[in-house]
């Protein structure tokens, strides 16, 4: 049932090899290298800041957080989502070559793609963590529980890439459509605006798994809640995951030999 | 034998769509919407360890898809492959990405193959060193030309220590020095009893390099066995000399012509063939099994029955049976059978150690007969005793005939009276080979008789003039040609057919002479004269 994370499990140095591989690859021949991973998202979260904030004038603080700090680290859980969730449906069919020309155990690419962006993420992350501590003051010992959200994120992203990717694969369309969806998940998971208050709305918007990652980044920096004061949600993310994980497996079982063929 | 890789009963099909929609339709609507394709059919092969083996086959044929699904790549619709050993696939762009430079692509490489970074250091020097890049290792592989990236590939493959390597086409590019230095790496690999498996189309690299081949031909395996006698077989075939079926009969059959007996009797020229003809279990299958004996000029054959004979078969041929059909020119003897889709399948039969025989009985042969054996191949050669001389003068078109004139003799036979000689007139049709004799009106012309340039000697040719006249209704459409049979009719009472010469053009009619809708047209361009009749077009 589990089969491709095992693989995933048993070849995780191969894995971390060709994660570093690809951000070689994404930042070869850029003189900047490196700090693009760095500077394209500081940029975005400053113009929405701006937008928002100072355009739309929205920007009050949510539940005593400021707004721009509140707004920061949503967008660092929300990229590596973005990011992960962007490149792992398409790992398969970006690295066609590959897969067509090089025997290798292709069932570790969503991974590769995933790590990838967790090591980006992790830049930004500890530049953020920085400038939380310092401006805000926002060390504590729920800071810990970063590193668990950052978990259950990847194991989301692992379960949404193996069930995308395989389809991806075979269909383009399907790649098309995921793109749609991504632009939408981005409107419709609370980055910036705040899901409290919202009522029954709140409980549609908390379906979201993704929601769990953002405010889980909010409440390990500012509200100081723990993942188990709120049981049910938790369970909810990890069945989700558990149920993309098996499907996923069984998509890339079924779907292999026929995008194999066709890629 | 230890087998390095075992493939027993492979098919790969892939489904073809004509419509984009067709894989999602045929999901709710259960109908076929695709054409199958079989890239690989039941294909079953055992590699040995230690030893290099050649895959040939045309472009498209398969060998690709068998290479693909042995290292791997590609999934096998049905059937097992066995692989014991690492096996490095070696093909001008395997993992290489054009975005890293040289120096990682190794690292790439390697760790696509399973390597750790540790491993691949320390192999890093001689991938390097033997690849010739000097400083280019460290730009980026999109720079390259494709011989340099061909040599950083064949120099990360062969320098990772496969137990297996596979070879594809890599060698095409790359400058001679560098190919040289590839050939003798491989040749240290074999050294070290590793296998290599090597795909090409070329059937001289994989004859000198390998000692056993394999021929895919579109998806089947044809053949496996000594590289030598596959390399010959292919070539055979992708030089056109024998088709597909042929090929598959001849490596299915184990044939020879023992004996050879042929002369002329009161019926003519005849001939008898014994041999055999097996298949692998040594059981006798003459009997699936007629003899086609060719025309190698026109393609013309005659065909008989083998019959049984004590050791295998026997045939016999005779002029009576198939009249005019043993006229000067080369016959090649074939075994052929249709199979059951009714395919025609032919081969050549062998007659290395053929003994040959002339039998006369109480008659005198019309032509010069001899067997010759090209390449283990009989072959009968006739020609004609003596030489004739001869020319059309003059064609022309009159009612429903077509009229023939010219002159033939014979160099020293002397015509002085109009019984001397007879001559016939045939034409042949070049698909149907049915034919039509004319009897030529032999008469009186003093043309060669006072000729001094072809008759320095003086003599006496004045009946040398023929004339025939062709029913051009009751022909056939069709393209023919002609030949002329001139007979002594005095001693030494020979017999010549010729083809018939027609080179004076201007003396023919250029147009195409239309009747009952339809048109007869002359062609001399050969020299020969040969004449088409076919439905007029407007």
């Amino acid at each position: 049932m589990f089969d491709i994370y095992k693989e995933m499990w048993t070849r995780r140095d191969m894995i971390r090899s060709l994660s570093l591989q690809e951000i070689k690859r994404e930042y070869a021949g850029t003189l900047f290298g490196f700090a693009w991973g760095l500077i394209n998202p500081l940029m975005r979260i400053a113009v929405f800041w701006f937008v928002f904030s100072i355009g739309a004038r929205a920007g009050g603080p949510v539940n005593g957080a400021p707004y721009f700090a509140w707004l920061a680290i949503g967008m660092v859980a929300w990229f590596l989502l973005n990011d992960g969730f962007r490149l792992t449906q398409k790992s398969f069919r970006s690295k066609r070559s590959i897969i067509k020309n090089t025997p290798f155990p292709i069932a570790i690419l969503p991974a590769v793609q995933i790590l990838y962006s967790y090591y980006i993420h992790l830049i930004l992350l500890f530049v953020m963590y920085i400038v939380m501590a310092v401006a805000l003051g926002t060390v504590s010992v729920y800071n810990v529980q970063i590193l668990y959200y950052d978990f259950a994120a990847v194991m989301l992203l692992l379960g949404i890439g193996s069930v995308t990717a395989p389809l991806v694969a075979v269909s383009k369309d399907f790649g098309r459509f995921l793109d749609t969806i991504l632009v939408f998940l981005f409107w419709m998971t609370p980055i910036f605006w705040s899901a409290d208050n919202l009522g029954v709305l709140e409980k549609i918007v908390k379906i979201n798994p993704f929601h769990y990652v953002v405010q889980g980044y909010r409440d390990s920096f500012f509200y100081e809640v723990g993942f188990w004061e709120q049981p049910l949600y938790t369970l909810y993310f990890w069945i989700l995951v558990f149920i993309l994980f098996v499907l996923g497996n069984y998509l890339h079982k079924r779907l292999k030999p026929v995008f194999l063929d066709t890629l | 034998m230890e087998v390095a890789v075992s493939v027993k009963g492979l098919t790969k099909k892939y489904s073809l769509y004509k419509d984009p929609w067709g894989p999602i339709k045929e999901v709710f609507t259960k109908k076929k919407l695709h054409k199958d394709f079989y890239a690989l059919q039941n294909v079953s092969l055992d590699f040995p360890r230690g030893e290099s083996i050649g895959i040939l086959g045309k472009n498209g044929s398969g060998k690709s898809t068998l290479l693909k699904v042995i290292t791997g790549i590609a999934e096998p619709s049905s059937g097992t492959v066995d692989v014991h050993g690492s096996i490095v696939f070696l093909d001008v762009s395997s993992g290489i990405d054009s975005e890293l430079s040289g120096y990682d692509n190794i690292f790439m490489k390697g760790i696509l193959l399973g390597y750790t970074k540790e491993q691949m250091l320390e192999k890093v020097d001689d991938i390097i060193e033997f690849s010739e890049l000097g400083e280019f290792i460290e730009q980026p592989v999109k720079n390259y030309s494709a011989g340099m990236k061909s040599k950083l590939g064949f120099a990360i493959s062969v320098n990772v220590d496969p137990d297996i390597l596979i070879v594809d086409e890599a060698l095409a590019v790359g400058d001679s020095l560098f190919r040289k230095k590839c050939m003798n790496k491989m040749n240290d690999f074999q050294e070290q009893g590793k296998t290599i498996i090597f795909v090409s189309h070329d059937n001289h690299a994989v004859e000198s390099f390998c000692s056993k081949a394999a021929w895919v031909h579109q998806g089947q395996l044809i053949t496996y066995g000594d590289s030598k006698f596959v390399g010959a077989l292919y070539n055979d075939f992708m030089s056109g000399k024998k088709t597909i079926e042929s090929v598959r009969a001849e490596i299915e059959y184990k044939h020879s012509i023992d004996k050879v007996v042929y002369g002329t009797n009161s019926d003519g020229f005849y001939f008898e063939l014994n041999g055999f003809l097996n298949d692998h279990s040594d059981q006798d299958v003459h009997n699936q099994f007629e003899l086609a004996v060719r025309d190698i000029r026109t393609g013309e054959t005659a065909i008989k029955k083998l019959e049984a004979a004590e050791n295998g078969f026997t045939v016999r041929l005779t002029e009576k049976e198939f009249p005019f059909f043993f006229k000067p020119g080369k016959y090649s003897f074939l075994a052929r059978r249709y199979d059951e889709t009714g395919t025609l399948a032919e081969f050549s039969l062998w007659s290395g150690k053929a003994v040959i025989e002339e039998n006369n009985v109480d008659a005198i042969p019309s032509f010069n007969y001899r067997y010759a054996s090209d390449k283990n191949a009989l072959e009968l050669i006739i020609e004609n005793i003596e030489k004739v001389e001869q020319q059309v003068n003059k064609i022309w078109f009159d009612d429903k005939f077509a009229y023939i004139e010219g002159v033939a003799f014979v160099r020293g036979y002397e015509t002085k009276t109009a019984d001397s000689v007879s001559m016939d007139f045939h034409l042949t049709n070049l698909t149907s080979f049915k034919r039509a004799g004319y009897q030529a009106v032999i008469s009186e012309t003093e043309e060669i008789t006072e000729n001094p340039v072809y008759n320095p000697q003086g003599k006496v040719y004045n009946f040398s003039k023929f004339k025939v006249a062709i029913d051009l209704e009751e022909l056939e459409n069709g393209l023919y040609e002609s030949h002329l049979t001139y007979r002594m009719n005095q001693s030494p009472h020979k017999q010549m057919t010729i083809l018939v010469w027609a080179s004076k053009q201007q003396e023919y009619p250029e147009e195409s002479y239309t009747i009952d809708n339809k048109t007869v047209e002359l062609k001399t361009s050969t020299k020969y004269l040969q004449v088409e009749k076919k439905e007029k077009t407007y």
